[in-house]
């Protein structure tokens, strides 16, 4: 979707505010805020992909001025309002929190030491045929959609060279809308200077995409 | 079952937006009573969740990492074909290093990784990311005037070095193997290791020698 979350080659932003730059967390609300939503999340009760995209449909000015792990945190717990562990009524005080009625039982710490330790793996088992191969020259599609997707604005209707293939990982744009699709995935280099027009120099960019965001070029 | 329903969601954020305390310290405690209270959140586990990555988790896992790669060729090798299977080997398995890449600096060369579209770092290796990882003003900028970027980080390149963006869009992460200084030779690993910053593993650090004297 065309939200504000997709900031790549954005212009008009400033500096880069490097106060705390050492703090793992911003401040001891900003690391309650991650402890909770990752508690609330940690079991992975819908796609990583869903996640991201609640995220990206916080309220655009809330977006971009609130705290990082506030933001994680509201979108679990938008989350788990939308899919009916908690109710609106009860964060709004209009009801005395009931019992919870969900499913999953909290995470314990021992739950939590596990998980840290513990990587996801995404790459998932095909029997389609790759449609690119390592240094084949490709486009990107022209126009996002209204979903979710991992291809950023600022690369689209652009030409590149196919970097790397990386197997077949689920579909970002799919696993947002709740469904199962899986892709090839590659690496994909792109010169800077056909991104954008006051680039002058060979400097270059590698983006990771699915295989239906690219045509044979 | 969740939804998929963006509209909905959009709606959800706006009742909150309205409904929660506009202070960010409020709004977390009004959460966090919210969540206990309901028994959908065990304050334990948040507590563990924060020192996992206060006390045991952080930059110094990507140091050791790099550091074991200027000292030893076979792991070096590893590391760049499958950065995934060195830091297995190494047991510093973690968050988001499932599908890990190390791309290297070199006299020609630097790196720069970015998430334009989220904060997709490697937390397991290198910890929480720094505040400017995640802002927008990185966020936007890097992929569009690395160098500016550089520059405000105190890294100047000349115009032989190229630049190389690693912008993280899928559930691959990147970390960049910075140069070993001169002037190290015979240095153990946990020596080098300390020479290590974390922005070096970013890309926004290039020149170790700093720590050498």
């Amino acid at each position: 979707m065309d939200g504000v979350h997709d900031l790549g080659g954005k212009q008009g932003f400033g500096r880069i505010d490097r106060d705390h730059e050492n703090d793992p967390y911003h401040g001891d609300h900003d690391a309650r805020a991650y402890g909770l939503s990752v508690s609330l999340r940690a079991e992975r009760p819908y796609p990583i992909d869903w996640f991201r995209h609640v995220r990206e449909l916080i309220d655009p000015i809330d977006y971009l001025t609130r705290p990082y792990f506030d933001s994680w945190l509201q979108t679990s717990l938008a989350l788990a309002i939308d899919r009916g562990v908690l109710d609106m009524a009860e964060v709004t005080g209009h009801k005395a929190p009931g019992p919870n009625a969900g499913d999953a039982k909290p995470l314990t710490p021992e739950d939590v030491r596990k998980i840290v330790v513990t990587p996801p793996n995404f790459e998932r088992p095909t029997d389609v045929a790759p449609g690119f191969s390592v240094g084949g020259t490709v486009i990107t599609a022209a126009q996002g959609h209204s979903g979710h997707t991992r291809l950023p604005a600022y690369a689209r209707n652009t030409k590149g060279v196919i970097h790397a293939h990386h197997g077949a990982h689920p579909l970002p744009d799919a696993e947002a809308r709740g469904e199962d699709v899986i892709e090839h995935l590659y690496t994909v280099e792109f010169r800077a200077a056909d991104l954008f027009p006051e680039v002058t120099n060979s400097d270059v960019i590698y983006l990771d995409l699915w295989e239906s965001y690219l045509a044979a070029a | 079952m969740s939804s998929f329903d963006p509209h909905k969601i959009t709606e959800i954020h706006r009742h909150l937006h309205s409904h929660l305390p506009p202070e960010p310290a409020l709004r977390v405690k009004a959460i966090e009573s919210l969540l206990v209270e309901k028994g959908l959140v065990d304050p334990k586990a948040v507590d563990t969740w924060i020192e996992a990555y206060t006390e045991d988790i952080g930059p110094k896992r990507g140091a050791q990492i790099v550091a074991r790669a200027w000292l030893d060729a076979d792991f070096k090798a590893l590391l760049m074909k499958d950065a995934t299977a060195a830091v297995n080997d190494m047991g510093l398995q973690g968050q988001a290093t499932g599908h890990l890449h190390a791309v290297e600096n070199t006299d020609a060369v630097h790196n720069l990784v970015v998430c334009t579209l989220c904060s997709c770092y490697p937390f397991g290796i290198l910890g929480m990311a720094p505040a400017w990882y995640k802002a927008a003003e990185y966020r936007a900028r890097s992929v569009r005037d690395p160098r500016g970027v550089l520059t405000e980080f105190g890294v100047s390149l000349s115009d032989n070095v190229a630049v190389k963006v690693w912008d993280s869009t899928a559930e691959l992460r990147y970390m960049v193997v910075p140069q070993r200084p001169a002037g190290t030779d015979g240095w153990d690993q946990e020596a080098l290791a300390k020479l290590v910053t974390r922005n070096s593993m970013i890309g926004t650090d290039r020149d170790l020698s700093k720590g050498v004297a």
